[in-house]
């Protein structure tokens, strides 16, 4: 038997070679630990919830100061720019309000009346209760995700599941709260589905965003009445979150399907937005409910308890 | 070794975080408040840390592109681990290929690595989208092409600040 005897690997190579190796491990382990967490964001989206805000605490602050000399820039362009063309800007206002001075007063007269109705009907409305008025501090321009941050938290009665207001329209809602800090999703976003109203016609639809200027409206009532190029889209007030009557946008092109939508608000140059309470925020009566189901003579000699939570047979029976 | 010697020892560590601290000011200047409604800001933390891989591959390992990973994942309000795993696989990548093709020196051709910076950005950008549809949290191809331009653009950028720091921090490289 003649075997080859094996090479000596002396101790510096086989040092580096051990780290190569724990190297490699260490290197699959950390992707497979991504991989991982990426189920568990799927099967859990809140998780991490307090992370994402202390993180959000610790970057807006950072941005509201560095931001601030652009700002002033802005402004001083802003103004500057008002002084040009100021005379025939006031004379096109004045023409577009001589004309909308006679809708104005039939307005009148129609709020009036509805006055007139809902008290007759006893309608009653829910209140919108602003809750924080804040700027806009920072955006994830360099991600999928479409969303900013606004400098007002938990601190100031920002909760996730707020619907966020510019001064032309939506601009979204919150959907992470720092102490200091509050992401909003935006319109714009693929996760941000709007529930709307063609204010011409009435049909319901969603509008939802898909990483483009445009919004889509789809799943609209109705679809087979055209809609017109300039029909405004407002919140409907279904899902409870965002208040009726908020503007959202502009059809574009009601040929295409889905028909684009374009935006009446951007966050562009909203620097300060209105957080408004959710409209009809969830019932927050965590009561269980009475169960109503006849508990066998033996059970309730023996005891027993009514089940906390009925099924639903249960709870039909009388 | 007198507290003076031992302070200066200790701080003269500080050189170890220069290329997770790039990374994380410009994963930082990538939440800058420009509202624009399409993905159109570069990639500017994968594009360091694939550039920080190339310069420094003891400093840039993947774990260390996995923290910055869950960092942008909780800026940018992604599902946790879209980025972490991207960040890791793109310093994995580049160590397994440095491993496999040998080391990529300061003398080689900038061209080729830009086409492979080119190549790590529309594979990032496609796993992006099928990660961000496993999270639950679907996003529609086509806009994250803009990105795809403006990133391989600001690749010259990006190699340029890391490679001025690289300067600063740890001298003229040694191959001629």
């Amino acid at each position: 038997m003649n075997w080859t005897p094996a090479p000596r690997r002396s101790s510096a190579m086989r040092r580096e070679q051990n780290l190569a190796l724990v190297g490699a491990v260490v290197s699959g382990a950390v992707i497979a630990t991504g991989l991982l967490l990426l189920l568990v964001a799927r099967v859990n989206p809140d998780a991490g919830a307090r992370m994402r805000g202390v993180v959000l605490d610790v970057v807006t602050p950072v941005w509201s100061v560095v931001r601030a000399p652009f700002d002033g820039v802005g402004r001083g362009l802003d103004w500057a720019g008002d002084y040009f063309g100021a005379v025939s800007r006031n004379r096109r206002l004045e023409a577009e309000l001589a004309a909308a001075r006679t809708g104005l007063q039939r307005a009148g007269a129609d709020a009036q009346k509805l006055k007139q109705l809902e008290r007759l009907a006893q309608v009653r409305d829910p209140q919108r209760t602003l809750v924080a008025t804040a700027r806009i501090v920072n955006a994830t321009s360099g991600s999928v995700v479409r969303s900013a941050m606004i400098a007002a938290g938990t601190g100031d009665g920002v909760v996730p599941g707020q619907p966020v207001i510019g001064a032309d329209g939506l601009i979204g809602r919150t959907v992470e709260a720092g102490r200091h800090a509050a992401r909003v999703l935006l319109l714009t976003d693929p996760a941000s589905r709007i529930p709307v109203i063609v204010v011409r016609t009435g049909q319901p639809g969603l509008a939802i965003g898909a990483n483009r200027p445009q919004l889509e409206l789809r799943d609209r009532v109705g679809a087979d009445l055209p809609l017109l190029a300039g029909d405004r889209l407002v919140t409907s007030g279904d899902g409870g979150i965002f208040p009726p009557g908020i503007p959202v946008g502009t059809i574009i092109d009601p040929r295409r399907d889905p028909p684009p939508v374009r935006p009446a608000a951007t966050p562009v140059g909203a620097a300060y937005v209105m957080v408004e309470a959710a409209y009809l925020g969830l019932p927050t009566d965590t009561s269980a409910p009475a169960s109503r189901a006849p508990v066998p003579i033996e059970a309730r000699r023996s005891g027993a308890k009514a089940p906390a939570l009925p099924s639903p047979a249960a709870a039909l029976q009388p | 070794m007198n507290a003076a010697e031992r302070r200066r020892y200790w701080w003269g560590h500080w050189r170890l975080a220069v290329p997770g601290g790039v990374t994380l000011l410009l994963l930082l200047l990538t939440t800058a408040p420009i509202l624009v409604p399409v993905p159109v800001f570069p990639l500017l933390a994968p594009l360091a840390i694939f550039v920080w891989a190339t310069f420094q591959p003891g400093l840039m390992p993947p774990w260390l592109a996995f923290g910055l990973g869950v960092i942008a994942d909780l800026l940018f309000g992604q599902p946790i681990g879209v980025n972490a795993t991207l960040f890791a696989a793109t310093a994995g990548f580049v160590r397994l290929f440095e491993a496999r093709y040998g080391h990529h020196g300061p003398k080689a051709d900038w061209r080729f690595d830009w086409g492979m910076a080119a190549g790590m950005i529309i594979i990032f950008e496609l796993a992006t989208w099928q990660l961000m549809g496993l999270a639950g949290q679907p996003v529609p191809l086509l806009p994250l092409g803009w990105q795809v331009l403006t990133s391989v653009a600001a690749y010259p950028i990006v190699a340029q600040i890391c490679a001025w720091t690289q300067r600063r921090a740890f001298g003229e490289p040694l191959v001629p």
